[in-house]
């Protein structure tokens, strides 16, 4: 609580303060707001409050160890980002304060995904966390691509929404409760309205799987990825995406855990679609963002594994989740960073705008390789780990799933690779040149080091959440 | 003590990588010296007899029962050997020419050496796995970064085609984890223990099989490697065939037989039979050969063909001919791509029609080429004799008609690289040939050093076989079938 109310005031100062046209002191408010509550989040997480199990307003939430350690990837994951804005946000002036402000209103919203046991709470969540995102999507307002991609979100999301609550209403109808607690009871007891209940939840089911671009309702995922300013799409692919999955395995575990051989089947039907939809698409993609939305699509349907995994006696599908999300994060924030400087210095949307990066810019491109790698999966990056928990966690029970997911983890290689041979093997005559912005660098090094660091150290993070 | 072997290489490698020092060659000659030192140093305290030594084990992923668990038995040890004493001759081989970005290139061989070293030492399935995996990548930026013709698409092919065969290996290894107790467990002991049924175990070796089989590679998962070996750099083809497709050899004996022997009565046939089939089949393709490079490189699948039907035979002979043959053919593999090398650099072709005559004015360059060729026949009092008659007494004992069809390989053998020495050596010199220089300084050294264990092992074969003899025992007792 105490994190989504630093945010939340952290991002009124900002909004104020860009009224006022002090530009120069935006970045460092809303990151000093950021630091403090990951700061009070990793305290509360470490500090033994994690077995905290007291329900807050009537049943609202409860900041338990699950709650605080998603809370944590999502603020890391902004702090990062933020960190990357100063360059990417040059150009804005009076609108600044309105990006910083609506990035930190829309985490209040993950926070609050994270942390529900209440339906209306988890519906208030996403819709905290969609509509300042419409707004940025569409931030820049010239462009027709911006504007195609925050009208598209915006239908979509509004679409999704709708369906969601509708399964909602049904879930209240079977049971006669928002509580997740409440629910879960009368679940277990597979009472009289079970029908209505299984309409209920696969309506919630498509809701959520717009919200985290699962086929096949994933289409508007490239188009809005493409369309959205670089760093918001980052935002998108990263913070919307693990609050998502947390939200899903939170919801899944906590309500409809006793379900799970009914819509375990809809939903590894939905995996399988989206892991390898995705991935075959991906290969024919040129440019760079609209292959980073078909790899995060992808991603959704290994992540899903995490999810399925709630109905087997293995379990451990929170973990996984948790470390993947916050591996796949990391990864994708620093592609976009190196991203956003070759694409708009060498003015190219492709994956040529990586041209000769190898040798023009070492640094920037072994960051790039390590990134990719770790997208890739590949040992012993803390992808690899990352896929091997999901693996794992939903082995016995979905073993087809899994070699399926493996392929496709092989069929990916090939687009990720694209990039890695665009850096380095291509002459150095023709190489692009490539400048790194001031303040850029402690951003992508602090993303990189914690990927090496989750790799050498995985099992750090099993602990934080049991 | 073991991981250091592991960890000096990769600390080596990342140093050259990110502080790019001027002389890059002669630090990463040092490090693999200094690795090749500590290797002979264990040596010198191994026990054959001994059982596991030199055990290193650390909690990695604990909860999930994934240790940093490092044993050294004689096979091990034999393909510690292998790698460290083969790696400075790797990295000193390509002291002749001047190489773009040498800091990367020398980077990249050591994270390798590393990489192979914890692939051989790994006592716990993931870890072998992520090792196996890791070799893969600095492999791939040798050759795709300093290789020729088409190189990338070629490099990635290999890529994306050896990632698969491991992919389902990594499925086959949490098969058999998630069937160990819980907590499970990846350690050897715990894996080997589990029981299987016959159709469980018949899917758990095909996706060990999948893997290796492309690693050897193995008849009719080989189609990568001829270009591959082509096109990569010498030193690329040299990590490559001397000690990387080792890796694949030695999963086999250490982990596929082992954890899933309850499958091999229907599958013995099958892959005794491809390899036997690769041995056959790579040796006429390497005949019809006119590119040197290429035609090494066929030989080498019928080589490798033959040592894997040794191993899949799984008998005392077949096996502890294959370990032993797996150290002989590193050496005379890289000594004829090394003398390739050469050829290439300086008669800036690769094609056998295009050379004649070299004896004559490269009297030193033709013995020594003569000695590594003759161990690579197999002819008595080589290195190769007496691992090629092991393989093929395992072979035969297993079937002796299979026997007689891998025994052609010696003929095979002997036509494709005396006609191979023949056209470049002898006959009349041609334009490019004249005034052929002889070989010098590292060159000498490399192919000199070579020629020596060519011969010594040939001599005191028994020098490696007491290092394996009681592992492969221990290992042939525990799984059988």
């Amino acid at each position: 609580m105490k994190a989504i109310l630093i945010l939340f005031l952290t991002a009124l100062v900002v909004l104020f303060t860009g009224l006022t046209g002090r530009r120069g002191a935006l970045k460092g408010i809303a990151l000093s707001g950021l630091l403090l509550a990951l700061g009070v989040t990793l305290t509360d997480l470490l500090g033994g409050d994690a077995g905290n199990q007291d329900t807050l307003y009537a049943n609202m939430f409860v900041f338990d160890s699950y709650a605080l350690a998603f809370s944590a990837v999502v603020l890391l994951t902004l702090t990062l980002i933020v960190g990357l804005s100063g360059w990417s946000f040059r150009q804005l002036n009076e609108t600044l304060g309105d990006h910083y402000g609506l990035m930190l209103f829309s985490a209040c919203g993950a926070l609050v995904m994270v942390s529900f046991t209440n339906l209306t709470m988890l519906f208030l969540g996403i819709e905290i966390l969609s509509i300042p995102l419409y707004v940025l999507a569409g931030s820049r307002r010239r462009s027709m691509d911006s504007n195609e991609a925050a009208l598209k979100y915006f239908l979509m999301g509004a679409f999704a929404t709708g369906i969601l609550l509708y399964g909602f209403t049904m879930v209240y109808g079977a049971t006669g409760s928002f509580d997740v607690a409440t629910i879960a009871e009368k679940v277990r007891l597979a009472g009289e309205r079970k029908n209505m209940l299984h309409i209920g939840i696969l309506m919630i089911i498509v809701g959520l799987s717009f919200k985290i671009s699962a086929v096949p309702f994933h289409f508007w995922a490239p188009d809005v990825y493409t369309g959205s300013p670089t760093l918001v799409t980052a935002f998108m692919a990263t913070v919307v995406k693990t609050a998502g999955f947390a939200a899903f395995y939170r919801l899944f575990a906590g309500a409809f855990g006793d379900a799970a051989g009914f819509w375990g089947i809809a939903l590894s039907a939905i995996a399988a679609l989206t892991m390898t939809l995705a991935n075959t698409t991906a290969i024919f993609q040129q440019d760079f963002k609209r292959m980073m939305a078909y790899s995060s699509i992808a991603h959704a349907g290994y992540l899903l594994l995490g999810v399925l995994s709630i109905g087997s006696a293995s379990g451990g599908g929170d973990q996984a989740i948790l470390y993947y999300s916050l591996v796949y994060s990391l990864a994708t924030v620093v592609a976009f960073a190196v991203y956003m400087v070759v694409s708009e210095q060498n003015q190219d949307n492709t994956f040529a705008a990586f041209r000769g990066l190898g040798h023009k810019q070492p640094a920037l491109a072994a960051l790039m390789v390590l990134s990719m790698l770790t997208l890739a999966g590949i040992p012993p990056t803390a992808g690899f780990f990352g896929k091997y928990m999901l693996f794992v966690s939903a082995f016995e029970q979905y073993t087809w799933l899994v070699v399926l997911a493996v392929i496709n983890s092989a069929i990916s290689i090939y687009y990720y690779f694209k990039v890695i041979v665009e850096m380095y093997f291509t002459q150095e005559e023709n190489a692009y040149a490539a400048n790194m912005p001031k303040g850029y660098q402690w951003a992508l090094w602090a993303g990189v080091l914690l990927m090496a660091m989750l790799a050498v150290w995985p099992g750090v993070f099993s602990r934080l959440v049991g | 003590m073991s991981a250091y072997l592991i960890l000096i290489p990769i600390l080596g490698a990342l140093a050259l990588l990110l502080l790019r020092p001027g002389q890059s060659r002669v630090w990463a000659l040092a490090i693999t010296i200094a690795v090749e030192a500590l290797t002979l140093f264990m040596l010198s305290g191994f026990d054959p007899q001994g059982g596991l030594q030199f055990g290193v084990n650390l909690p990695w992923m604990a909860e999930a029962g994934f240790h940093f668990h490092l044993e050294v038995d004689g096979i091990t040890m034999l393909l510690l050997l292998l790698t460290n004493l083969l790696t400075p001759l790797i990295v000193y081989a390509g002291f002749n020419k001047a190489m773009e970005s040498e800091s990367r290139y020398y980077g990249l061989i050591l994270l390798m050496q590393g990489a192979l070293n914890g692939a051989f030492l790994a006592w716990d399935g993931l870890l072998f796995y992520v090792f196996y995996e890791l070799a893969l990548i600095p492999i791939y930026f040798i050759c795709a970064i300093w290789g020729g013709g088409d190189r990338v698409r070629v490099t990635l092919k290999f890529f994306i085609y050896t990632f698969i065969g491991s992919l389902f290996m990594l499925v086959a290894f949490l098969y058999v984890y998630l069937k160990t107790p819980a907590p499970h467990s990846f350690q050897w002991e715990d894996l080997v223990a589990v029981q299987l049924t016959a159709s469980e175990a018949w899917w758990v070796a095909l996706g060990f099989f999948l893997a290796f089989a492309v690693k050897m590679p193995v008849f009719p998962f080989h189609t990568w490697q001829p270009d591959t070996y082509t096109s990569a750099p010498t030193g690329g083809t040299m990590l490559l065939s001397a000690v990387m497709l080792k890796m694949g050899l030695y999963g086999v004996i250490r982990w596929m037989m082992p954890l899933a022997p309850e499958s091999m009565h229907e599958w013995m046939p099958v892959f005794v039979g491809l390899a036997v089939t690769g041995v056959v089949y790579a040796s006429i393709i390497a005949i019809k050969q006119t590119d040197i490079k290429r035609m090494i490189a066929y030989s080498s699948i019928a080589h490798v063909g033959l040592i894997a039907a040794g191993i899949f035979a799984w008998n005392k002979m077949g096996v502890q001919g294959g370990v032993l043959q797996m150290l002989n053919h590193g050496i005379t593999v890289l000594g004829l791509f090394m003398a390739v090398d050469i050829l290439e650099r300086r008669l800036g072709s690769r094609s056998l029609y295009d050379m004649g005559g070299i004896a004559k004015s490269a009297p030193r360059f033709a013995a020594l080429f003569m000695i590594v060729l003759l161990g690579s026949l197999a002819v008595p009092l080589t290195n190769g004799f007496v691992g090629e008659f092991l393989l093929l007494l395992g072979v035969w004992q297993y079937n002796p008609w299979v026997g007689a069809v891998a025994g052609l390989t010696i003929i095979f053998g002997a036509v494709y690289l005396l006609r191979a020495f023949g056209l470049s050596m002898f006959g009349p010199t041609t334009a490019q040939t004249e005034g052929f220089q002889d070989v010098r300084h590292a060159e000498l050294a490399v192919l000199g050093v070579l020629a020596i264990w060519v011969l010594v092992l040939g001599f005191f074969p028994q020098l490696i076989l007491g290092l394996t003899d009681s592992s492969v025992d221990r290992i042939l007792s525990a799984v059988q079938f």
